[in-house]
């Protein structure tokens, strides 16, 4: 589903990204882990069009994406989230989920003024769609409470529903599980093991070592701007130069 | 009595105006979060073009000299006048909105506004220069025969109806996922941006539609006033729409409406208590200013969403809404219970 082939991406003199190569298979869940600086974040915004690439290919579903505008790639059924919850305050907690839903062509002066019977009937499907979500999050009773005033976990939830609302093949998380409290973690991770289980293809990020062994099949290992080591996580566990770069001698 | 009420019906008229600018003003910064500090520069597009649509053939010789002169109705006059607005706003916008942030936005749409300013002035053959063009004809005035008065509250109901088209109109558009999306983006781009929206594109469409509606606005002030010359359209002029949408509330469209008539009318009769000091004649003026300044300082500090805020759309549940109308209590939110996985 996913190809990363050799990606190059450089900041001034720091290499940020420098030669990562990883695949990810269709309907897979894999972990990306490694230390801070490693060029997690780097990939993540690389393959989802926020930053070009220096050089590599980037392929989703057969297609090259590299240097696509982030609204392309995400068009072509990769969603991502984002490493610090990005809510949109002065909106509802439901109009952040309706912003996600694909009414693209719905969203212009012509349409708004001769396709109202159109968006009517598309919306009332769409608000139907988010509530079954925010009751999947248990966020229905904050439905209309604006985002703003959601508490941290809260915003977590409301992140992870809303990348749901676009319907993506592919979803990557970024720290899914950072800055949330012990309970709601194990929460999320449920509610990911549910995206799992619809099928959709993830990718996720997160320094949480027993999260990412309980969820994912496979697990990357980056550092240093490339990929150190692949595998299921007792093979990472049980991998010197892992140890060495990343987890430490105590385990 | 005639005098008051011709009074009232002058300021109701430029309220009316005054409204049309705010609300194109508050798709692009209180929807879209668009810092547009040349608004008046698109008043001035629909004011010149209208003009120049409206008027007859220059005459060789005569006092004024200027392009066009086509001698079109009102409704092409107002048409011709919104649609050079609009591709003024598509092509400044397309250079402008795609790669700069908000405040050098700001900094190129005062710069817009100054160089237009200056070849309005400056190239005379164009709209008569410096000295302004008179003689624009207003709507339906030789057709209707009205006297003086009667026609000023003709002109009043015609403002209305535009107004109340363009109430509608924004209205529309807030409720709408165009309008939700547009708020959006001026609450996160990048948000809106991941999830497949091209803000670039979003943006434009609301910078082109609030440039419309303000030229719409300037071409209603041209037919009204009949005559103007470039210090119409200063670039201070752009603050004082400014002011009406901050202090009414920007984001929502009644704040707009309300701004677009306090500020005005606060303007000119603010001070009409305050004693005339004959030695200095000019402070009564510059006191107007002050009075608008504080108004929209207070505002900022005391109520920074304005007198009217915005206000998100609430979204029942279909199972909900028929519950409420059955008129049984709406039972407590499901909280409680596990994700139905």
């Amino acid at each position: 589903m996913l190809e990363v082939r050799d990606v190059h991406k450089r900041f001034g003199g720091n290499k940020a990204v420098d030669g990562c190569s990883f695949t990810v298979e269709a309907q897979s869940t894999v972990g990306l882990i490694g230390p801070n600086g490693a060029g997690k974040t780097t990939t993540v915004n690389l393959i989802s069009g926020r930053l070009p690439v220096d050089r590599g290919e980037i392929v989703f579903n057969g297609k090259p994406v590299q240097n696509l505008p982030m609204w392309r790639v995400a068009r072509r059924g990769l969603t991502r989230t984002f490493q610090i919850s990005r809510e949109l305050r002065a909106l509802t907690v439901m109009e952040n989920m309706l912003i996600a839903s694909q009414l693209q062509r719905y969203e212009g002066l012509v349409q708004t003024l001769f396709q109202l019977a159109a968006i009517r009937a598309a919306e009332k499907e769409v608000v139907r769609r988010a509530y079954e979500l925010l009751e999947l999050f248990q966020l229905t009773r904050l439905a209309n409470q604006y985002a703003g005033n959601l508490s941290g976990g809260q915003k977590r939830l409301l992140e992870l529903a809303r990348s749901l609302m676009a319907d993506p093949e592919m979803l990557i998380l970024d720290e899914p599980l950072a800055g949330v409290n012990p309970t709601t973690a194990r929460n999320i991770a449920e509610y990911i093991e549910t995206m799992r289980s619809r099928g959709i293809t993830l990718l996720i990020i997160e320094h949480n070592l027993t999260m990412v062994e309980r969820l994912c099949e496979r697990v990357i290992v980056m550092a240093e701007g490339s990929v150190l080591a692949e595998g299921n996580m007792k093979e990472i566990r049980e991998n010197p130069k892992v140890v060495d770069a990343y987890l430490g001698t105590v385990v | 009595m005639a005098a008051i009420s011709y009074y009232a019906s002058v300021l109701a008229i430029f309220a009316c105006i005054y409204s049309i600018v705010t609300l194109g003003l508050n798709i692009q910064w209180g929807f879209s979060g668009i810092l547009n500090f040349g608004v008046y520069a698109f008043v001035a597009i629909g004011a010149y073009t209208y003009a120049l649509f409206t008027l007859g053939k220059p005459i060789p010789g005569a006092s004024q000299t200027y392009i066009l002169g086509l001698h079109l109705p009102f409704v092409v006059g107002l048409a011709a006048a919104a649609a050079a607005g609009g591709i003024v706003a598509w092509v400044l916008g397309a250079v402008a909105l795609r790669r700069l942030r908000s405040d050098y936005l700001a900094i190129t749409t005062i710069a817009f506004s100054q160089i237009l300013w200056l070849i309005a002035g400056n190239e005379t053959w164009l709209a008569n220069g410096w000295d302004g063009v008179s003689g624009v004809p207003q709507p339906f005035n030789g057709l209707l025969k009205l006297s003086f008065n009667d026609y000023n509250f003709f002109f009043l109901g015609l403002s209305l109806v535009i107004l109340v088209l363009v109430v509608w109109l924004a209205q529309l558009l807030l409720r709408a996922p165009f309008g939700r999306i547009l708020r959006a983006v001026r609450e996160d781009e990048l948000v809106v941006e991941s999830f497949g929206r091209n803000i670039a594109s979003l943006k434009l469409r609301a910078f082109i539609i609030g440039a419309v509606l303000a030229s719409i606005g300037g071409a209603m002030l041209a037919a009204y006033v009949g005559a103007f010359n470039p210090s119409a359209f200063l670039a201070g002029e752009t603050f004082f729409v400014w002011a009406a949408l901050l202090i009414g509330g920007s984001g929502n469209n009644w704040g707009a409406i309300l701004g677009a008539v306090l500020v005005p009318v606060v303007f000119t009769e603010g001070t009409r208590f305050l004693p005339n000091i004959p030695s200095n004649p000019q402070l009564i003026e510059a006191f107007r200013y002050v009075i608008i300044g504080l108004l929209l300082i207070l505002t900022l500090k005391f109520r920074p969403q304005g007198i009217i805020p915005e206000r998100s759309d609430r979204f029942e549940r279909a199972a909900r809404r028929n519950r409420r109308l059955r008129s049984t209590p709406v039972p407590v939110d499901d909280a409680g219970e596990p994700p139905s996985a």
